[in-house]
């Protein structure tokens, strides 16, 4: 006997809400897939910022990263001790550090830098992460950060030998492999430019030819820790401290303790992110009017009866609302099941690049919380016009279908033309049909082309980002950068030169660090400064503002894009305060270029002649960039350049500082972006799934409206393969439509992503560039999607009887 | 058994003198329809009173004017002229959710083409009504749709859905969901017009029953073969009243 009862709980109209939901399976799966691809996008693009941006200063908080670094001449341990006494400052630690090459090959070496703390076993500051083996290093042994290991081939057992400035080669066991959060924090360059970085003991620094004393003062501040401006007169005061002990300071760096070097990449990414996860949950909306509209057209007569017997106009709203709400909340489920832990994999396999340690899984309460928003609203609001348009229909109107017939088959212009095309019959049926819903088509054709867009947007920033990284290698024109171990004179280092035949020309340049004077004249941020010689051919920037330098030129001064972004009161024609080895300078801006953005930090060019006098180094030359006498296509070529530069300035007893490939300088400055192409393709996808749901929905829809009309085919002899091809081809006419709108989209979307995207990078916005990659992928996504769409809908409408067919009401 | 709560028929409002009230008056009720060809007129002008207790036929052939008339009646569709009183209540000066209300609680109304809620399981179409507009109670309400389905011989199938049913028992499903709220009249269109002959009179016994339960039922119908069941009869012929049996008791 049946409980009668037990199924009284729920009012009628609810059970007709939760069982229209449930009544068409193919409906439910659209809607839900619509709404939960759209809360999927957004969920995780939240969850991934609330966690990088959390786990990247949580992780970065964990190695109690040093507020202040300050480069000096030696000092004692127990200077360091006096600074660590001063009320301001929380702890202080002193390093060494100095650059020796790594043999990466028979005759091939690479700078590295290697650092040594006072008490390395308990270093506060500046922590770093063992992954491998063991840590502090003993005597003559070494520990490698893992950026850039894996390009070195060393593992954790091996013997590596390092050359130091006066040639001597000592051998070295690697006992470890760490993890260095603060690499990129100091120089210019950032972490992608970064040298490998190296750790050995105090004990080991006489055998590796250092002199006595540390070089390297690092401070935490012990308040106002995340406050910049503060931070810069705590420096102040305390280079103050460091020149009252006779001690010089050649470089400072401040960062605040949230600072991760590579926020930088996060926080263009963020915003980037947002907007197209935004645009993915548009499209979804879409698809939710679309799907709701045809379910209505279906309930017309339902809307009918419920008025009849008595139902109210909000009444009628309210059931498909609750309907609505049932679609959003499933959605919601799988959404708040995949988006965060997505999110937490993608952080994952973004983390060895950004440097971070992932602070494991957890729900994001921020990112939770605007899923369920938009869930609440977005499917509501695209579901109100249907909704609306249905719950004002009159008895009669919903009884007779004249709603219906006015939205549809009306296509009399279509017909006019399709009928001069002599064409086989069933596909100008495939061709009537497709535009015979004209909102509908309208809708997917929107979802498609959007989508399409969106994908062929990812391909246009990608290429623009290669156009960026080629318009970046005019900065890195050299085949060989070549840095010396101290000054040499230019006469005697052109006279090496010019004998290797291989070698094509060279220029001698000049650089220095300079550090930025605010109006009190106290330094701030570090400007790695060079100075080319005039009418170099080694370098042709892309200027944003003003002109480059010209031949004559004294204290005039070409500026980066970050300082654009950072000092927008900074005018061409203004002057610009540096400390430049330790002396106040003035300069005369002329001009702002545009670099490798603002992961580069802030790159200065200056007249090569001016710069050699302001350093007293005037016919010295630390620095050469020598061009090859025939091109060189790759690192390897340059490498080996490299390798015969400094044998035969070796055998002269010139002393080699590092030698860098041009176009590995251009890959590690570019390496960042790259992360960005990832989380571009991946929103690629997503627009994608969007349309290709779109297209299913709008196909079945079609077929199952149009069930009496198939069967009346059948009935006059249509076979299986006529009925499947109908729709097929209807599919595959909708995605080209859609795939040719998308192409038209697709620029001013591109465009604008891009604009975004440099902007946030760069702070200007950089040339775009179309790449034809993204319009032919989408031809063969769409064409593939619409087969696959439009196969399902097409089975079904082949495999429906005649019978069954009519029986359909 | 009797399925409204009380007869309509001892309810009734007797005017001073003894005359019952009608139930429903029709007044000079005229409907014309915009065509191509100018305007048609479906409705000539039609009047008529009906009492509570009778079992009206509104008999006429295809295109007589009968379903427009019941939509008249109903007030799903707007008059042209005249006036259509139900219970008092001129249904066409209410706006469309007071007319739907008012239908609701007042009119049970049966299709030809039966009109179920396909979703909805055949005790949950019963109980729709009272949910709309009536003093919607979970239990009770439950109850009084078993119970209907119970007077129509259909509780077994309470549950099912009305696919997996047939014509004739959809059909009494229906009534069930018109007497929901237990109106005092019953309007259907076409009742028996998709059924069998022994299923159509089972029909017409369930609303014979109802009539003289004190229901006022209405009924368009083509089919002058099921004319006996009626109590008064009313012929309609291109838009106008052409016989009308007249009143029984009165």
């Amino acid at each position: 006997m049946i409980n009668w009862q037990a199924f009284a709980w729920l009012r009628p109209r609810w059970a007709k809400a939760l069982a229209d939901v449930v009544g068409n399976r193919v409906r439910l799966l659209l809607v839900v897939a619509s709404i939960a691809v759209g809360l999927f996008a957004v969920g995780m693009i939240a969850t991934m910022h609330y966690m990088l941006s959390e786990d990247m200063t949580a992780s970065y908080e964990q190695v109690n990263p040093a507020n202040i670094y300050l480069y000096t001449t030696p000092f004692e341990t127990k200077f360091v001790d006096s600074v660590r006494r001063m009320p301001e400052v929380k702890d202080a630690q002193a390093e060494r550090t100095f650059s020796v090459r790594l043999r990466s090959g028979k005759d091939e070496w690479t700078r590295i830098n290697v650092k040594a703390v006072a008490d390395m076993e308990s270093m506060s500051i500046n922590r770093v992460r063992v992954l491998e083996g063991k840590w502090p290093p003993g005597d003559k042994e070494i520990v490698f950060d893992r950026h850039k290991l894996e390009s070195a081939h060393i593992a954790v057992g091996d013997m590596v030998e390092v050359r130091l400035a006066d040639d001597t080669l000592r051998e070295m066991k690697c006992v470890g492999v760490v993890q260095d959060q603060t690499i990129g924090a100091v120089g210019a360059g950032g972490y992608f430019l970064a040298d490998l970085q190296a750790y050995v003991s105090d004990d080991t620094l006489q055998w590796l030819g250092q002199t006595p004393g540390w070089n390297v003062l690092l401070v935490t501040a012990a308040e106002n820790a995340y406050d910049e401006a503060y931070l810069h007169v705590l420096a102040e005061k305390i280079v103050d401290r460091v020149e009252r002990n006779d001690h010089l300071v050649m470089n400072r760096v401040v960062r605040r303790r949230d600072d991760h070097p590579n926020m930088v990449y996060v926080e263009a990414m963020s915003g980037t992110l947002f907007a197209l996860g935004f645009l993915v949950v548009f499209l979804s909306a879409f698809l939710i009017t679309n799907t709701l509209m045809a379910l209505l057209n279906q309930q017309v007569e339902q809307i009918g009866v419920m008025k009849t017997v008595g139902a109210k106009r909000r009444q009628v709203i309210s059931v498909y609302m609750v309907l609505i709400l049932t679609f959003s909340l499933l959605g919601l489920m799988i959404s708040l099941a995949f988006s965060g832990r997505a999110a937490y994999r993608l952080l994952e396999f973004l983390s060895k690049d950004l440097n971070i340690i992932p602070q494991g899984y957890r729900r994001e309460p921020g990112a939770i919380l605007l899923q369920v928003l938009i869930a609440l609203v977005v499917p509501q609001l695209a579901g109100a016009f249907p909704v609306l348009r249905a719950a004002m229909l009159s008895v009669q109107e919903a009884f007779n279908g004249a709603w219906l017939l006015k939205s549809s088959d009306e296509v009399k212009w279509l017909d006019f033309f399709i009928t001069r095309l002599h064409l086989p019959r069933p596909l100008l049926i495939s061709l009537r049909n497709t535009f015979r819903r004209k909102g509908r088509l309208a809708l997917t054709l929107i979802t498609l082309a959007m989508g399409g867009a969106m994908f062929i947007a990812t391909f246009n920033v990608r290429s623009s980002m290669q156009t960026l990284i080629h318009t970046l290698s005019r900065y890195f024109i050299a085949d060989v950068n070549l840095t010396m171990e101290r000054p040499y004179r230019l006469e005697d280092i052109s006279r090496v030169l010019t004998t290797i035949p291989e070698v094509g020309q060279f220029e001698a340049w000049a650089g220095a660090r300079a550090e930025i004077l605010d109006e009190n004249g106290e330094p701030g941020e570090t400007v790695n400064l060079m100075a080319p010689p005039a009418e170099s051919a080694l370098i042709e920037p892309v200027m944003l503002k003003g002109r480059w330098l010209l031949p004559g030129d004294q204290n005039a001064i070409v500026l980066s894009e970050l300082f654009l972004s950072n000092f927008p009161d900074i005018e061409v024609g203004d002057t610009i305060r540096l400390r430049v080895n330790g002396k106040d300078t003035t300069w005369v801006v002329v001009g702002f270029f545009q670099f490798a953005g603002k992961a580069a930090r802030y790159v200065a060019y200056a007249d090569y002649t001016y710069l050699s006098q302001l350093t007293h180094q005037v016919g010295k030359s630390y620095s050469y960039r020598i061009i090859a006498a025939r091109p060189l296509k790759t690192i390897e070529e340059q490498k080996q350049l490299g390798q015969i530069l400094e044998t035969v300035l070796n055998r002269y007893g010139y002393q080699v500082n590092d030698i860098s490939p041009g176009l590995w300088l251009l890959q590690s400055a570019t390496t960042g972006l790259d992360m960005l192409v990832i989380f571009l393709l991946i929103m690629a996808a997503l627009a994608a799934l969007v349309g290709s749901i779109g297209l299913t929905g709008t196909l079945s829809m079609n077929v199952l409206e149009r069930t009496r009309e198939i069967a009346v085919m059948r009935a006059i002899g249509a076979s299986d393969r006529i009925v499947m091809q109908l729709v097929i081809v209807e599919g595959v006419l909708i995605g080209m439509i859609g795939w040719f709108l998308g192409c038209l989209v697709a620029f001013p979307i591109s465009q604008g992503l891009w604009v975004v995207i440099s902007t946030a990078l760069f702070g200007v916005s950089a040339e775009f560039t179309v790449d034809a990659t993204g319009f032919v992928l989408w031809i063969f996504v769409v064409l593939i999607l619409s087969l696959l769409a439009s196969i399902l809908p097409a089975r079904n409408a082949a495999r429906m009887t005649i019978r069954e067919a009519l029986a359909y009401e | 058994m009797a399925i409204g709560c009380c007869t309509l028929a001892e309810d009734q409002q007797v005017l001073p003198g003894g005359e019952r009230q009608p139930l429903l008056e029709l007044h000079e009720v005229v409907k014309t329809y915009p065509t191509a060809q100018g305007d048609f007129m479906a409705l000539k002008g039609i009047s008529a009173d009906f009492y509570a207790g009778e079992f009206v036929g509104i008999l006429g052939k295809s295109g007589a004017g009968k379903t427009t008339l019941i939509n008249m009646i109903t007030g799903v569709d707007r008059i042209t002229s005249g006036e259509v009183l139900a219970m008092g209540v001129s249904m066409h000066a209410l706006g469309e959710d007071q007319a739907a209300r008012w239908r609701g609680k007042n009119m049970g109304i049966v299709f030809q083409t039966f009109r179920l809620m396909p979703t909805l399981s055949l005790v949950n179409n019963v109980r729709l009504p009272v949910d709309f507009c009536g003093a919607y109670q979970p239990r009770a309400s439950f109850a009084r749709a078993l119970a209907l389905l119970e007077s129509m011989e259909m509780s077994e199938h309470a549950l099912k859905l009305p696919s997996q049913i047939s014509g004739g028992q959809q059909q009494r499903v229906a009534i069930a969901r018109a007497l929901a709220n237990d109106p005092p009249i019953i309007v259907a269109d076409e009742p028996t017009g998709r059924l069998d002959s022994a299923t159509s009179a089972i029909i017409m016994r369930i609303f014979e029953r109802l009539a003289r339960e004190g229901k006022l039922v209405l009924m368009a119908t083509h089919d002058f073969s099921i004319a006996q069941y009626f109590s008064r009869r009313l012929e309609i012929a291109d838009g106008v009243l052409v016989a009308d049996s007249g009143r029984v008791g009165g």
